[in-house]
């Protein structure tokens, strides 16, 4: 074959606009009559709002619409249906906003906003998320029974439990009877942010004649559309919502979020269009963030190192609104083993409100969170029979053939997780002698699993089409958003290799929109390359299926003796009889003039198959379209004085069938790994004891520099196709992130002998741990 | 976000900026990089009605220094000016490795060393630096001109002693001790780009007695210098046991807080611990 992409280190497609510039984000966009938003945010955790006074705001010149929440009796939720976007009768947690004003400039919003009076009365609130649980706690929705809500979410009504997602597999007694030791221990992890360069920013229009034209910084076009027209009773067709460049998302543009209010806004300024950017305190505590976690999990084994039960109790901190919380409960909740096979399992994952800011997706969709816990007590339980916790993950791993939690038997091409824990064993030198101390810091390794399936619907679908232009090059529109990911790279590879034609001549069309791109339900859970790229193959096969219909009558030759190859369509052997592309992209002509055929315009689907909904009170079913499986190992250096944990290595493995692209899929590999590491090291939300954040700015929320990245990060990649993958391929976006908090924390128990089990193991916290253990010591 | 509204003044010379704050005074914010001070406008802490520009002052871009009269470093000079000065690497290392440790490389294009301590951060990176290079403070008003002893430069958080019509034009740094050697080391949270959790930045000169002086940064309302730790090394013992003792009276010389960035009690840890190995490099104990 002339053109072979599969498996090379294309350069993204989108590198030229991105690094000059001219790539357009939202907020690079202006039009006429644009109006610019402020925000009046609450500075109470729980409270209710007696009176709003916005008649001094009003009247200041330039100012063109001042919205309350009164007047915005809508809401919206992904899952659950609780959230207005401006609060209404209450605020439910500091940062919320009360009141928006549309303006001519930013400076006028923003006065204005200062001139509105707010009376709040405050109200008890549930700043702690186990307290949030127990019978009496306040209410964050009194009226949570009212709220429509996705079938498979379960909401508690008359608590603050917005969902109880339960999974019941053999019989988790017996499971801890047969086992020889049992070990139960308690984790955490704060809220932190996705801190994505571009802070969320959205324009709306909402005409008088009822049009509604949106452009937005969000990850899925029509989640945004659907939502938003459930939201507000507006038809689909009279929604349009265009997306350009994602300056990063993370999982936190996914879903709806700010894009009603600027609609809403631009109604009541007699529709011009209304823009809202985000400030970075707002992106911490106004917008959505990742939910905070605790887990108690108790596991038991065999002295041979069988795990013969495993109890899972998760607790989700979803903060004000569920947004993307109930799902991410169920989704942790059904992977809640992590990639082993337990017999017998009793997990229970709940998400509960408090008045912390809402939780929604974030890179990993909850495995990170429960991944720390689960491969932590992994480490724990194998150092409680004995045995090397590598030997320990191998002997339980969830190999083809063994049973998740869920009930599913993994198929013979599901990948590989044990040759994965063998790679990073391999790379990292675990087991190797190497020494213990180096330059009076303590050297330590860990090795932590993982796996992680698509979160969504079982019958989610994507679509692409492919258009052959009248030079003969092709023109692919599918409407997952580029956010950084490098999925457009991706495609064009696949096209180019399918129809053997050079990949400049394959164009992936930037900008989204609802309005005449194809449908796709979201870019979320890693599943673009995937789902995308099934779509896409469809298409160039539908567009190969009419070139060949038009050239078999211009020929003269039968259909299925014809190939498509270098820009031509042409009957193998026969020089003879060939046409170029490009004389068949309007219609095909006869000698004498006729036409035939039409504009080839090819289109393709895929929908994910073999999923089934999970019974609601065993968890029993098939959630999966594919697990990616992968293994994570950390080289750490703890400073014994200071408590400072540097990270020197860190080697990753993941079974992602086939590499595409090896430099995007290194790209990946690296970003994920720097931002687990600013997950483990640093993040974390620090609230007051109402509920206020006290670090809402990068000054005080610390995240990775390029000086705190691993001197040494290796990424070995493992190839086992999976069947009903575009060219094999498994998601990798999330995974990459996932296991690095366990990696590491497993590593510092090798370096200093210390258990750690909260999330950020930051300096001070390890130095406290380091002075326990040194007391401990002085008195025993 | 936006500023809120000012008038912007950029003067050419200091008679002009003189006048100038002699009739604006407290309406006024000096701006040097404003790394700092449109960070403070932005969030609304100051709002001045004038930001008076100083970087266009010829007689306040310059570094200099000579055998006699030690190093002069003018208010519009900028961190990674003194960075690449020679002179500052080799003979006031403190200085030089605390402009390193300040911010990033990019900040450092505009930020200034009079910035710095104007700014009267007790976080300042530059402050302990200066305290145990004994700096003095230029500071100019229409009543003339005056010196300040850098220890006497620091009232409070984020107070100094400049009255509201006065300027400092440059910051002096006397020739250190013959044979002395400084240095600065930071705490942070990360590897990164952070503001101290504790600085400590060490002078260390023996030509037959024991000069050794100690200042901190992050411990205190305003940036402090230890003057005990010169005790430590009048006494006898070996060089561990002074260091020891030296580290020991740290506790005593300071006041740190408990706020989001860590506790009191890591502060203090931390603070002795740096003061160790700032000495322990000074005097060449590995
Ligand atoms: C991202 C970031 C990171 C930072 N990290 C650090 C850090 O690690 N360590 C640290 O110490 N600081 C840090 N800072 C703060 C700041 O950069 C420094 O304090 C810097 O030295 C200030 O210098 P400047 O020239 O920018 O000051 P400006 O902002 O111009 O001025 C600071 C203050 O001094 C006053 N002023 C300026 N010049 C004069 C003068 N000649 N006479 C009288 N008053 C004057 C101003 O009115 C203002 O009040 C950081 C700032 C940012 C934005």
């Amino acid at each position: 074959m002339k053109y072979s992409y599969m498996g090379k280190g294309v350069p993204r497609i989108d590198a030229f606009e991105k690094v000059t510039g001219t790539a357009l984000y939202t907020g690079d966009l202006r039009f006429p009559g644009m109006l610019y938003t402020k925000l009046l945010k609450s500075p109470l955790g729980h409270a209710r709002i007696v009176n709003i006074d916005t008649g001094e705001a009003e009247k200041l010149p330039g100012v063109r619409a001042v919205l309350i929440g009164k007047e915005a009796p809508y809401k919206f939720g992904i899952y659950m249906g609780d959230k207005t976007v401006l609060a209404s009768g209450k605020v439910r947690h500091v940062g919320e906003p009360v009141a928006a004003v549309a303006a001519d400039t930013e400076e006028i919003a923003e006065r204005a906003v200062e001139l509105i009076k707010v009376e709040y009365e405050e109200l008890p609130g549930a700043f702690d998320v186990l307290k949030a649980m127990e019978d009496g706690a306040p209410l964050v929705h009194e009226n949570m029974s009212e709220y429509r809500h996705a079938p498979f979410i379960y909401p508690k009504s008359g608590t603050n439990i917005a969902n109880h997602f339960k999974l019941r597999k053999g019989d988790v007694e017996r499971g801890f009877k047969e086992a020889d030791v049992v070990i139960e221990n308690e984790f955490y992890q704060p809220q932190v942010q996705n801190v994505q360069m571009e802070t969320h920013t959205s324009i709306g229009q909402w005409l008088p004649n009822g049009q509604i034209n949106i452009w937005t910084s969000a990850q899925s076009p029509f989640a945004v559309r659907h939502l938003l027209s459930v939201g507000l009773g507006v038809p689909l067709h009279k929604i349009n919502v265009v997306v350009p460049y994602l300056g990063g998302g993370f999982g936190g543009k996914a879903g709806l979020h700010w894009e009603p209010l600027v609609v809403l806004l631009s109604k009541k300024a007699g529709g011009r269009p209304v823009r809202l950017v985000m400030t970075r305190e707002e992106q911490f505590y106004t917008t959505a963030v990742r939910q905070g976690f605790y887990a108690r999990i108790k596991t038991g084994a065999k002295r041979d190192g069988k795990i013969t039960a495993g109890a899972f109790f998760y607790v989700w901190d979803a903060g004000a609104y569920a947004d993307y919380g109930v799902n991410i409960t169920r989704a942790a909740g059904y992977s809640c083993t992590g990639p082993y096979e337990i017999p017998h399992i009793k997990c229970d994952s709940l998400t509960v409100y408090t008045n912390h800011p809402y939780g929604t997706a974030y890179r990993g969709f909850g495995h990170p969170e429960f991944h720390f816990a689960t491969e932590r007590q992994m480490d724990l339980l194998a150092r409680a029979i004995g045995m090397d916790p590598v030997e320990f993950r191998l002997k339980n791993a969830a190999v083809p053939g063994r049973i998740t939690a869920t009930g599913e038997k993994l198929r013979e091409d599901a990948g590989r997780v044990d040759e994965c824990i063998k790679a990073v064993v391999e790379a990292i030198g675990w087991g190797k002698k190497a020494p213990k101390e180096v330059n009076g810091k303590l050297r330590g390794k860990g090795i932590a699993a993982l796996w992680k399936a698509p979160a969504m619907p079982s019958s989610t679908s994507s679509s692409a089409i492919l258009k052959l232009n009248e030079d003969g090059s092709v023109t692919l529109s599918i409407s997952s958003t580029e956010m950084g990911q490098g999925t457009p790279t991706g495609l064009a590879q696949m096209v180019a290799d399918e129809l053997q034609m050079p990949i400049e001549k394959v164009k992936v069309v930037t900008k989204r929109e609802t309005d005449f791109s194809p449908y796709t339900w979201q870019t979320v859970a890693s599943r673009g390359l995937f789902m995308e790229g099934n779509a896409t193959l469809d298409a160039v096969r539908n567009l190969k299926e009419q070139v060949k219909t038009t050239a078999a009558e211009l020929l003269g030759v039968p259909k299925k003796e014809l190939e498509v190859a270098e820009e031509r369509v042409f009957a193998l052997g026969r020089p003879d009889k060939s046409i170029p592309l490009a004389k068949l992209a309007t219609a095909g002509i006869f000698p004498d003039g006729r036409g035939i055929g039409g504009p080839v315009l090819g289109y393709g689907y895929y929908t994910a198959e073999g999923l089934t909904n999970l019974d609601p009170e065993t968890g029993q079913g098939l959630p999966a379209l594919m697990w990616t499986f992968g293994a994570q190992g950390a080289e750490v250096e703890v400073d014994p004085e200071t408590g400072d944990v540097r990270v020197v290595k860190m080697a990753s493995a993941f079974d992602i069938g086939r590499a595409i692209n090896p430099l995007l899929l290194k790209g990946q590999v690296y970003g994920g790994i720097v931002q687990g590491i600013g997950s483990a090291l640093m993040e974390e939300f620090i609230f007051d004891e109402r509920g206020a954040l006290l670090n809402k700015n990068l000054t005080d929320y610390k995240i990775c520099r390029t000086q705190d990245i691993p001197e040494e990060m290796v990424f070995i990649p493992i190839e086992n196709p999976q069947r009903n993958a575009p060219h094999g391929v498994r998601g990798i976006g999330e995974h990459p992130r996932i296991s690095i908090e366990p990696a590491i924390a497993n590593a510092i128990y090798d370096a200093a002998g210390i258990d750690l089990f909260e999330i950020p193991m930051n300096r001070e916290r390890v130095w406290r741990a380091l002075r326990k253990k040194g007391e401990k010591r002085a008195f025993a | 976000m936006p500023l809120p509204e000012f008038d912007y003044i950029r003067p050419k010379s200091v008679e002009e900026l003189v006048s100038i704050l002699a009739k604006h005074g407290s309406e006024a914010k000096l701006m040097a990089g404003g790394t700092d001070l449109l960070v403070l406008m932005r969030d609304r802490l100051v709002r001045p009605r004038y930001v008076v520009d100083i970087k266009g002052i010829g007689e306040l871009q310059g570094l200099s220094w000579d055998e006699g009269r030690g190093l002069t470093i003018g208010a519009a000079v900028t961190l990674n000016e003194i960075i690449a000065s020679e002179v500052i690497r080799e003979r006031f290392g403190a200085l030089w490795s605390a402009a390193s440790e300040l911010a990033d490389p990019t900040v450092r294009n505009r930020a200034t060393l009079v910035g710095n301590i104007c700014n009267a951060s007790p976080a300042a990176d530059t402050a302990p630096a200066l305290l145990v290079h004994n700096a003095e403070v230029e500071a100019v008003s229409a009543k003339g001109s005056r010196k300040i002893p850098i220890e006497d430069f620091f009232k409070g958080v984020k107070r100094t002693a400049l009255g509201p019509d006065e300027f400092v034009k440059a910051v002096h740094l006397p020739n250190p001790p013959d044979g002395a050697k400084s240095w600065y080391l930071k705490w942070k949270r990360t590897w990164g780009e952070d503001l101290a959790l504790v600085g400590v930045a060490g002078l260390v000169a023996n030509s037959g007695k024991w000069i050794v002086r100690v200042a901190l940064s992050s411990v205190a309302p305003t940036p402090v210098l230890v003057a005990e730790i010169q005790n430590a090394f009048e006494g006898g013992g070996t060089l561990e046991e002074k260091i020891e003792k030296a580290a020991a009276s740290i506790p005593g010389g300071i006041c740190p807080i408990t706020d989001v960035r860590c506790n009191a009690e890591y502060r203090t840890h931390v603070a002795a611990i740096l003061t160790k190995r700032v000495l322990r490099k000074l005097l060449g104990l590995g």
